[in-house]
């Protein structure tokens, strides 16, 4: 076991880890982060996406200890002090329905904005063409992410 | 048209800040504490075998791990229509991947490495790995006893075979019908299995106190049904068990009735103090819970020349796996309506359930009809095809009318079929189909009509508690579930506009089987109806109760008494305002210092009476099985390359009859979601087992289902409203029917534009090059 | 009657990989030489993670060591000299999409990169992981063999370049000796050379290629084409490209007589991704199309590989 630092939604945490622990676990079972999500532990559904450096990784390929004083930044840092516009959208436009891909999407979304605040369709396709959403079709969270662009929604 | 205030309105979701938060709670993020143990099953690699021997020792060795459990140690035998199930396999396993015991440890990892070390001893015995070949007369009986097992009155097993049941629907006389058509076409389809994909896999937690009881947490969409087939499993007295279900990331049926959380349920009573969760991996989610049936479906259909269909002969052979406690009721289901929604007067339906080696079939949103309405739409465009007539038309000239007998012989209820098939037709304008200006590209059009009804026993019921709150907000207890519909925020919406309470002031709980009154499941579409009945009569005593109070007090006629903005208002006197906050808990003090009145608490409950499954077992005439059906229509301009065989959906209408449409965003939602999870069954998921029936793609890396970038490129919603006469403000369920019309209007489609007919599924780019590779080859 | 275990009552952490194992993040080239050369094959390197997770999760892999290399600033390099780009072992696809020398002079390469996985698997994976899985259906190989790219690789002793097309021995094995690590890929820039990489998968999401095929033309119009998912390693097609570059002009005729030649250049399987049948005849559709699509990438026009083939 070994402890390690890293920045979780921008406070400094210490946790202790074995090597053998998955980020994604470790934020959920020690570091009472619970919005990212477990879908597949391969990589192939996009439900544990957190942003670490400010890119939208998939948490359940990366060790714990690979994190140590990088800076992550899931759901629960983003809404934090209040709602993203991001967020609003996403309300306004029902961009969700079971909410278990949600947290993903909108860091996915989130990052993306940051990089290029007025993305074509096929560019908001792309940054979220490996978070799967089996409920709403896509549709609506397009139309989220559109309102906000400046391009409006259809 | 009456003017509601919330009815009919995008009323913005009441979960949608838990859920665009973080703050949702699903069952794998409640902590347990210290004293949570974890389960992995041990699973049978064989697809029909006894079991010699299970040898745990060496995986008792294993750091970590506390208990190990088999078969031995329980013989509860369990299920939701027929109790065919066990909860580890006996003497014999019937599928690659059926639970033959479980590992109980203090960390995953230990239980996961202590399940491989279980040895575990087979004598293979012969298995049937598809529906005909279990049908055979020499096939291995899956299932000897299965005339012996309890099951509902409903189902009919034939003893000595595979068959679990056989639902035979006779209306008419077939001969006749055929001898009075001019055309006639017989025809084969097949549908494979499909997985639902949920996001989240399958998990429950099952803790069994000092006390004796039993607290069960899962991911399920019926926590009353789940809580009453573990206390009949267990022999527990129902008020002993409590089944909690929060948050569900997605169920799409799979979440019905009971598969693996009676594991956990079983084990804790072995483990008192202990909580053990079993959460499922993504391959186990695949491999070991529900399926949606495989069909083999034959059609024989015979029409006039001026387009009336005359007869209709359906059989249907359904590959529902190793058990079928829940899959023969998708049999039956289908069994009673294979007629489609079509006004047929001679009609026959054989729905065979089979039992084989491969896993238990089970609910999938739509219930055996997209399965059935692919076959049977694809040959109606044909026998148009053949009649020289516009697909369309002859699907307009035989849509059931109001008031038809179906095929089992009820009437039909009220429903907006012609104008859905109307406005879905003038939405892709059917008949001017584009040409693309891409030579390698060709553009077919396909139409396909549907149709479903609740499938469920005749007494599924719901039941509402309303509780106002001291400042006039309300808590609404009731047991449906939010598996991604936006149930609750309906129900609120129901309440919310009999009681002039907004929505957002209305807090829809998730069920707690302690708590919130008993609902059946949440399946069949038909909470929006069902438990949107009983949430309005609760809402309804409410305001009873309310009006009496306040005539009891102020002495105002009772139709007089109104409620708006949260108040009591009077018609007689509008200086009259009694804000609810006022009273609603703390009651009226009167003159004299005393109080009238007191917490205003709401009771609602529905159940239909008029549903009987009594019928004639030969014909099934003289039942009422069937509700309500809900109706819809759907076409779509599908662009093909033709030599990659790839195929986009350019435009797809798909116009439903919600009766009323409570909250229409919500409706359109469920178009959206369902007609893309329905496309991707025709075009990208493909289930393989191998010769031995192990499932070859248990993952999303091989079992592909949409992502962005798979979405079409126009999807015209509509909604049709020909109020259903019992449901809440008219409303009736839609949320499966929206994935029936998919596969059946890309294979007409493929015709339209390659004049190639494709009979299964699925209808990947590379079965359409090569088949046109084919074609082009012949001539 | 049920089975007590000899577990200890000690609550231990949660969730982990079953394999237990050691990590070290050395922070010089030398350190991680010194590791690997200590604990031999029982020792991998890890990078991006996003192959080599799924392994060890999965029992495919069970290694006692993994040296986390992405502390080791000079293989983070992406580097333009004397017209060669150097890729260091430590470059993510993301960076390679993003970088404008990529863009300009190695179109194949980027064409590539887009295909793999999605934007949160390409954050972290990198181009050496990619080509050290050495899996049949590796999507920059392609392109790699007709840049003809160079796999650095160092030793404690000694450092040497292994040609790509030397570089695929059989599926999942390298050429990469047990004590070397991968230092990086270089490419040569070919002058006013244009190319395509076509990857078939499933559907428009992110998907394994079933068949992959990288053509590349010099500004002389010679061909060098390559493919992935069709044999058991990513090849070239020597015969087409004789064919093609002794033959003029580029025509209609010519290009069946191409298509004539793939049964001698590929030797695809049937598997759950794609029949043997199909992946004979979809190879066709994509070297003509390919072929087609460079001539118009030449004049100037946008193209979109994935488009191509039908997918959005």
């Amino acid at each position: 076991m070994k402890e390690i630092s890293l920045i979780l939604n921008n406070e400094p945490r210490n946790v202790q880890v074995e090597n053998n622990e998955i980020l994604l676990d470790v934020l959920r079972n020690k570091l009472g982060i619970k919005s990212p999500k477990c879908g597949c532990e391969r990589g192939d559904c996009g439900a544990c996406t957190v942003l670490l450096d400010g890119k939208a990784v998939r948490s359940c390929l990366i060790l714990a200890v690979e994190a140590e004083n990088h800076n992550i930044i899931t759901l629960e840092g983003i809404s934090r002090e209040k709602l993203s516009a991001l967020q609003e959208a996403f309300i306004e436009f029902n961009s969700f329905q079971c909410g278990y891909c949600a947290p993903g999407i909108i860091l996915a979304v989130t990052e993306l904005l940051e990089k290029n605040p007025h993305p074509s369709l096929e560019e908001i396709k792309e940054s979220i063409a490996g978070n799967l959403c089996r409920c709403t079709g896509y549709t609506p969270i397009f139309d989220a992410i559109m309102s906000l662009t400046g391009r409006g929604a259809k | 048209m009456k003017d509601y205030k919330y009815i009919g309105k995008d009323v913005t979701r009441i979960d949608a800040l838990d859920k665009i938060s973080g703050a949702a709670t699903f069952v794998d993020d409640i902590d347990f504490g210290a004293n949570l143990l974890y389960a992995e099953l041990i699973e049978s690699t064989k697809a029909s075998a006894l079991i010699k021997n299970i040898d745990v020792s060496e995986a008792l060795k294993v750091k970590g791990v506390y208990k190990i459990f088999t078969g031995k140690d329980f013989h509860n035998r369990f299920g939701l229509y027929m109790k065919d199930r066990y909860v580890f396999a006996q003497e014999r396993v019937r599928f690659v991947g059926e639970q033959i015991g479980a590992v109980v440890a203090f960390t995953p990892e230990a239980a996961k490495s202590a399940v491989s070390l279980v040895k575990v001893e087979y004598e293979p015995l012969p298995a049937v790995l598809n529906q005909m070949d279990a049908l055979k007369s020499d096939a291995p009986l899956l299932h000897p006893e299965v005339e012996n097992y309890p099951r509902v009155p409903w189902f009919y097993p034939k003893g000595g075979t595979n068959i679990a049941h056989w639902r035979k629907t006779r209306k008419g006389d077939l001969e006749k019908g055929f001898a009075n058509a001019d055309v006639i076409l017989e025809e084969t389809y097949s549908v494979p299995r499909y997985a639902h994909c949920a996001l989240e896999t399958h998990i429950a937690v099952a803790k069994f106190d000092h006390s004796g009881r039993l607290t069960v947490w899962s991911s399920s969409q019926s926590p009353h049904t789940q809580r009453n087939l573990f206390a009949e499993a267990l022999g527990l007295s129902h008020k002993d068990v409590r089944v909690i279900t929060p948050y569900v990331g997605g169920g799409f049926g799979g979440k019905a009735g009971v598969t693996m959380e009676i594991i956990p349920a079983v084990l804790a009573t072995q483990l008192k103090g202990y909580a053990v969760k079993l959460r499922y991996t993504r391959e186990q989610e695949f491999t070991n819970t529900y399926q949606r049936l495989g069909l083999i479906a034959k059609i024989k259909m015979g029409a006039t020349k001026e387009g009336i269909i005359t007869a209709l002969e359906h059989q249907l052979y359904w590959d529902a796996g190793a058990y079928v406690e829940y899959g023969a009721n998708v049999v039956n289901a289908v069994g009673l309506s294979a007629s489609g929604p079509y006004r047929i007067d001679n009609v026959s339906i054989d729905s065979i359930c089979v039992y084989t080696n491969l896993p238990p079939g089970g609910p999938y949103r739509g219930f055996g009809y997209s399965e059935m309405l692919f076959g049977l739409e694809s040959h109606i465009s044909r026998m148009a095809h053949q009649l020289n007539m516009d697909e369309v038309e002859f699907r307009r000239i035989n849509a059931i009318k109001p008031g038809d007998k179906t095929a089992y012989g009820a009437k039909m209820n009220p429903s907006g079929l012609q104008e859905c098939i109307d406005k879905a037709a003038k939405a892709i304008d059917w008949g001017k189909k584009p040409i693309s200006e891409d030579p390698t590209k060709v553009i077919g059009q396909g139409f396909a009509i549907f149709w479903k009804a609740p499938a469920m026993p005749p007494n599924a019921s719901s039941s509402a508690f309303l509780k106002f709150n001291e400042d006039a907000t309300i808590n609404l207890l009731i047991s449906g579930m939010d598996i991604g519909q936006g149930y609750q925020t309906v129900m609120a919406q129901i309440a919310g506009e009999i009681l002039s309470v907004p929505p957002a002031k209305i807090r829809v709980e998730t069920p707690d089987t302690d708590r919130n009154p008993y609902e059946w499941q949440t399946v069949a579409s038909h909470i929006t109806w069902s438990c949107g009945n009983a949430v309005k009569n609760a809402a309804l005593d409410a305001r009873e109760q309310i009006f009496t109070l306040i005539h009891r007090v102020y002495h105002f006629p009772l139709d007089a008494l109104y409620l708006e903005d949260e108040a009591v208002k009077c018609k007689t006197d509008p200086a009259f305002i009694l804000p609810l906050k006022n009273f609603v808990v703390e009651g009226i003090m009167t003159e004299d210092g005393t109080f009238k009145g007191g917490p205003i608490n709401g009771r609602g409950m529905f159940m239909p009476e008029f549903a009987s499954t009594k019928d004639n077992p030969e014909t099934s005439q003289g039942g009422h099985p069937n509700v309500h059906y809900t109706v819809g229509a759907a076409g779509l301009n599908l662009e093909i390359d033709q030599e990659t065989g790839k195929m986009k959906v350019l435009k797809v209408a798909l116009a439903i009859d919600a009766g009323k449409a409570i909250n229409p965003d919500l409706v359109k939602g469920q178009i959206m979601g369902g007609l893309l999870q329905g496309l991707a069954t025709v075009l990208y998921e493909d289930m393989r087992f191998n010769e031995k029936g192990k499932l070859l793609n248990p993952n999303l890396t091989d079992y592909k289902i949409p992502t962005a970038k798979d979405v079409p490129e126009e999807i015209i919603p509509i909604i049709v409203e020909v109020p259903q006469p019992d449901g809440p403000f008219g409303a009736r369920g839609i949320g499966e029917h929206t994935m029936l019309p998919a596969a059946p209007m890309i294979a007409n489609a493929i015709e339209d534009a390659l004049g190639i007919r494709i009979k299964s599924l699925p209808i990947t780019a590379e079965k359409v090059a090569l088949t046109c590779l084919r074609e082009k080859a012949k001539q | 009657m049920s089975h007590y275990g000899l577990g200890t009552l000690k609550k231990e952490e949660n969730m982990a990989l079953a394999h237990t194992f050691d990590y070290q993040r050395p922070s010089t080239l030398i350190e991680a030489l010194q590791l690997k050369a200590k604990y031999k094959d029982k020792a991998h390197f890890l990078a991006g993670g996003t192959d080599l997770i799924v392994n060890i999760r999965e029992g495919m892999l069970k290694p006692d060591l993994l040296i986390d290399i992405k502390g080791i600033s000079e293989l983070l390099k992406l580097n333009w000299e004397k017209e060669t780009l150097f890729i260091g072992s430590n470059v993510t696809f993301a960076q390679l999409i993003d970088n404008e020398l990529v863009q300009k002079h190695f179109i194949l390469l980027h064409d590539a990169c887009k295909t793999i996985g999605s934007t949160g698997i390409r954050a972290r994976a990198t181009l050496t992981g990619n080509i050290c899985s050495a899996v049949p259906s590796l999507d920059s190989a392609p392109a790699l063999l007709c840049y003809e790219a160079k796999v650095h690789c160092a030793s404690p002793e000694s450092q040497r370049e292994i040609p790509v097309t030397e570089w695929f021995l059989a599926p999942r094995k390298t050429a990469l000796q047990e004590d070397e690590i991968v230092t990086g890929i270089s490419l040569k820039r070919i002058p006013d050379s244009s190319g395509i990489y076509l990857k078939l998968g499933r559907y428009s999401g992110e998907d394994l290629a079933q068949a992959g095929w990288g053509i590349l033309m010099t500004a002389d119009k010679q061909y060098r084409l390559a493919h992935c998912a069709l044999s058991p390693i990513p090849k070239r097609a020597y015969y087409i490209e004789d064919l093609l570059n002794n033959s003029n002009p580029l025509n209609a005729d010519l290009i069946e007589k191409a298509i004539a030649l793939i049964p001698s250049e590929i030797n695809p399987i049937t598997d759950i991704r794609a029949t043997q049948e199909f992946r004979m005849y979809i190879s066709g559709i994509m070297l003509k199309r390919g072929l087609t699509a460079i001539q118009e990438r030449i004049s100037g026009k946008y193209i979109e590989p994935r488009k191509l083939l039908g997918d959005v």
